[in-house]
């Protein structure tokens, strides 16, 4: 699983992605990633990082129906593929690895 | 929900965002961006909601990755590959590519400097004529457009012939606005307005010769749309002695105060009071007043026959105008019949029968301006054979500029052909060439479209000048003006460079790489017709200038029939009353001065005079009312004028009933059918019939323009205040002008005005000197465009063929023989174009000569000269080329082989 690497900022999209379970869109992301890290990010990071994503075939994306919401503009939902779970599975498993080696300072 | 409250994000940053993102991405993130300023609103409140958007739209000037659909989807598997569209991939693509092709549009402008500079320069100076000539026209079809319901308004014309005469006025009787008013359905509303000449006008101590006085209705106003500032505009000339100034007039005469209430003296006519102030009179107008009395202040006649005024009507909407023009000719029954009885002695049926007519016509009042040319215009009307003159001038000139454009841009195309080649062979499709090229022309196009405003910025007061308008800079940014122009520039532009565009990007790769095109020889066939065609219209307007020199050469020079030179005329006389003889006795006393004349009427200018009907006694032609012009002089008119007899006698004191006598011109004894004329009774019609003796006939003199016939005139003895007309013999003018003001001074405080009889009579052809002027200036620059294409052709030529005319060198060709070989191609078009030119223009100013009674015949020479001035510029220009190439050590041109 040397193929493709996630840098943190894409990482922390991708679990937000794979948590909100299609119902995962530009601006949701933001919204959660700002209240749950109070991290302020630019929307444009998000997209960046959302393209980039989908590039390497670890999300996937449908424009959904039309809202009154938001002017009557479209949304884009990302939904996580099979490859995305894996390499967030496997992150996972290096990390828990990681973990239990550090001796019990903390 | 009220969504007109909702707050929003600042629209520029909305803007920038849109054009920042492709189409692709725009929607989704647009929406998110919303979604989260909405959120960002009840949170923080919309000040900061604001900065925030705007900073995460600044977020997104960053590259951005491209997302396209489709390559997701291919790699995905969803799409097979062929399927992708490359074209519509393009937003990005054509950015990228219109910078490249203005980077190279740019570095080709400045390579080539000389073709640039010549393609800039003639294009801007054709922009630039274009668009002066362009506001003209525009102006002057703009005339009375203004008006509310200008479509419904029309001036009612009388039109009819008496006595052999035709009679065409502008005014009609009095009387006739009120029955028109009166008893005719369709009529919506009438207004009348009527001149009395020009006034002294007094405020308090100082007083002004005004010119432009009229005497109007009380619903002028509201008829015309000239708003009022001040007064009511319903009510202000409803009494008699009431007064409108213009805005201009009141700042003049009252300064910073307030005018309404106050009093101004209009010479004869007495006190008038201020009721109102009206905006200065549009420029685009067919009258310009700065007062206006009240109609009720003056007497217009009480007789259909012998009273006038300028009447309008506006009728209802959509009520047919002809059904009018039928209606009116009971009006000439009910009402002028029974004059004709009383004043000519025959009922209105044996009137017609006699060869007489008379009746109305209604003519709109837009077509005032341009159409129309009756007797007694409010003013010298413009003329819309010259609207088209100039517009077709406008067009030609824009062309002769569009022409020089695509022959140097095909000129050059040999250098350009590799350039073509290599983008070809690297992949390039002909319809981006196109692009690549059409970019380079509309560049080029855009950056003469500045010169040219630069250039008519800086023309803009002398054109005015010569025009007699008053254009300013904002004239061309009002309106569509300006939309207008940089559209019609893109036009030019994509037009002008499609041919280039369309031969340049259709060389084939390998052929152009190899060397083997010979682009000179096969563009020569177009090339050569756009040069003939650019000198076509160059001869033409060359003759069109001299034909016009002449012309004007000739009536200002023609006999006239009395002696212009010398002669001194004071205006306004009437205002010394009873001084005026004791005034001319005084100036007569001056050594400087020949003779002295009371004269109402003087040739050209301002004068008095009117028209009567003659009947003559005791002949054929008994019944027969003989239309003409008559006035009032004194016994020193003719000699001070020099005006010969024919027969007969002066007019003169020794004679006491020559206070019954009368004078007559050549041509009144001849259209009146006299043989013997010296003591023939006459006598005028009209409500003050009075019989004459005739007692001289005076050689035809030119009393009006040469646009006229001579027309029969008669003339009375008895003098008119009107004038004084003094021949000098002394060159020292200011001296003795110093010496009559200082007499005039003893007489009245009125201003002291004067004119010259030769300037009065050369101001009647103003117009034609205008035209004269401006088809000089128009031939020169037409000339000169034709001339700078000539010159970037040569040019080029000169350059393709340097090699050859290296070798010829060697082989011993000399210099002349070079400078002819390269040559001899131009003249024989620039002679093609004489032979094409020559017919069309005899034509067009045969035409032209027609609209003068007298004028000069076209004779060969003036065509001979227009061709060889056309050779010589062309040969100058061309040659200045030629003898450079052929100067040339051919060691330089033939060391690179």
């Amino acid at each position: 699983m040397n193929r493709d690497y996630l840098g943190e900022f894409e990482e922390l999209i991708l679990l937000t992605v794979a948590f909100m379970d299609g119902a995962a869109y530009g601006a949701a992301i933001h919204q959660d990633i700002r209240q749950r890290t109070g991290r302020s990010v630019q929307l444009s990071a998000v997209h960046i990082a959302l393209y980039r994503l989908e590039e390497k075939k670890l999300v996937t994306s449908e424009i959904g129906g039309a809202t009154a919401q938001r002017g009557g503009r479209r949304k884009r939902f990302f939904t996580i593929t099979h490859e995305g779970r894996h390499i967030l599975s496997e992150i996972r498993q290096v990390r828990e690895q990681l973990w239990q080696l550090i001796p019990k300072m903390i | 929900m009220a969504h007109e409250h909702k707050p929003q994000p600042p629209l520029w940053a909305q803007r920038l965002l849109h054009f920042r993102l492709s189409e692709g991405l725009s929607e989704e993130i647009q929406g998110d961006l919303d979604e989260l300023f909405d959120l960002w609103v009840e949170e923080m409140g919309i000040q900061k909601a604001r900065w925030k958007y705007i900073g995460q739209v600044l977020g997104f000037l960053r590259p951005l990755p491209e997302r396209k659909e489709q390559y997701v989807q291919i790699r995905n598997g969803k799409l097979p590959p062929a399927q992708i569209d490359v074209s519509s991939n393009s937003l990005q693509t054509f950015k990228v590519m219109l910078q490249n092709y203005i980077k190279i549009a740019w570095r080709n402008l400045l390579r080539n400097r000389t073709s640039s500079a010549v393609n800039i320069i003639g294009l801007a100076v054709g922009m630039a004529t274009c668009l002066l000539l362009v506001l003209f026209v525009l102006s002057e079809l703009s005339y009375d457009r203004y008006h509310t319901n200008s479509k419904q308004m029309y001036r009612m014309t009388m039109h009819g012939q008496m006595g052999g005469k035709e009679i065409n006025t502008a005014f009609v009787s009095a009387l006739a606005g009120i029955v028109l008013a009166k008893e005719y359905s369709g009529v919506e509303a009438v207004t009348r307005l009527r001149t009395e000449g020009s006034f002294i006008i007094k405020s308090g101590n100082e007083s002004f010769k005004e010119e432009h006085v009229a005497f109007v209705d009380s619903n002028f106003f509201q008829f015309f749309t000239i708003p009022l500032v001040k007064g009511n505009i319903r009510t202000a000339l409803t009494e008699p002695n009431a007064l409108v100034i213009s805005e201009t007039i009141a700042h003049k005469y009252f300064g910073n105060e307030d005018p309404i209430g106050k009093s101004l003296t209009l010479g004869r006519m007495g006190l008038f009071k201020i009721s109102g102030v009206c905006k200065d009179v549009p420029t685009n107008t067919h009258f310009h007043y700065d007062f206006f009395g009240s109609f009720l202040s003056i007497n217009p006649g009480n007789k259909w026959l012998n009273s006038g005024a300028y009447t309008y009507l506006k009728i209802e909407e959509g009520y047919p105008i002809d059904k009018l023009r039928t209606q009116s000719a009971k009006m000439v029954e009910k009402y002028i019949g029974p004059e004709i009885k009383e004043f000519v002695g025959i009922d209105l049926k044996e009137f017609i029968k006699t060869g007489n007519r008379i009746g109305f016509n209604f003519q709109p009042v837009t077509d005032i301006h341009l159409h129309s040319d009756l007797e007694g215009e409010l003013e010298a009307n413009g003329n819309i054979s010259y609207v088209y003159i100039f517009s077709v001038i406008a067009g030609f000139i824009l062309l002769l500029a569009s022409i020089n454009f695509m022959n140097l841009s095909t000129a050059g195309s040999s250098a350009r052909a590799r350039e073509v080649g290599v983008r070809k062979v690297l992949g390039s499709v002909q319809r981006q060439l196109i692009g690549q090229f059409l970019t380079e022309s509309v560049l080029l196009v855009f950056l003469s479209l500045g010169v040219a405003l630069g250039l008519v910025l800086l023309l803009l007061p002398g054109f005015n000048q010569l025009s007699g308008k008053q254009f300013g800079i904002l004239t061309l940014a009002s309106g569509w003006m300006l939309p207008g122009i940089i559209l019609s520039a893109l036009c030019l532009g994509l037009i002008a460079g499609s041919y280039p565009a369309l031969f340049l990007s259709s060389f084939a790769p390998i052929q152009v790489l190899k060397g083997k095109l010979q682009t000179g020889l096969k563009t020569g066939g177009l090339r050569n017709v756009l040069v003939t065609i650019q000198f076509v219209v160059s001869v033409c307007m060359i003759i069109g200038t001299i034909v016009v020199y002449q012309q004007l050469h000739f009536i200002q020079s023609k006999k006239i029939g009395f002696d212009k030179e010398q002669v001194l005329v004071i205006n306004d006389t009437y205002v010394l009353k009873s001084g005026i003889n004791s005034f001319k006795n005084e100036i007569e006393k001056l050594a400087s001065v020949e003779r002295v004349s009371l004269a109402g009427y003087l040739p050209a200018g301002s004068s008095s005079w009117g028209v009567e009907g003659i009947k003559i006694e005791n002949h054929a032609s008994q019944s027969e009312v003989f239309r003409s012009k008559a006035y009032w002089i004194d016994e020193d008119y003719l000699p001070t004028l020099g005006i010969q007899l024919a027969q007969g006698r002066n007019f003169s004191k020794d004679f006491p009933s020559d206070s019954a006598g009368a004078l007559i011109n050549e041509t009144a004894a001849h259209i009146y059918g006299l043989k013997n004329p010296i003591g023939t009774r006459i006598s005028t019609v009209g409500d003050r019939s009075n019989t004459y003796t005739i007692v001289g006939v005076v050689k035809d003199f030119h009393f009006e323009s040469m646009h006229q016939q001579i027309t029969p005139m008669v003339i009375f003895y008895g003098g008119d205040n009107g004038q004084i007309a003094i021949r000098l013999k002394t060159s020292n003018i200011p001296d003795l002008l110093s010496q009559i003001e200082e007499r005039w001074k003893k007489y009245s405080d009125n201003p002291f005005s004067y004119s010259f009889l030769d300037d009065r009579f050369n101001a009647i052809y103003s117009s034609e000197q205008r035209i004269g002027k401006l088809f000089g200036i128009f031939a020169g620059l037409a000339i000169f465009i034709a001339c700078l294409g000539l010159y970037g052709l040569a040019w080029f030529v000169a350059e393709q063929r340097t090699k050859e005319i290296g070798i010829r060198k060697v082989l011993g060709a000399t210099v002349s023989s070079i400078v002819v070989l390269l040559s001899r191609d131009f003249i024989k078009l620039v002679i093609i174009a004489m032979l094409i030119a020559t017919p069309i223009a005899w034509y067009g100013m045969h035409q032209w000569l027609q609209d003068f009674a007298y004028h000069i015949d076209l004779q060969w020479w003036i065509f001979v000269v227009a061709g060889l001035l056309a050779i010589s510029i062309a040969l100058f220009t061309v040659s200045f080329q030629s003898i450079k190439a052929a100067l040339t050590n051919p060691v330089k041109s033939l060391r690179n082989d």
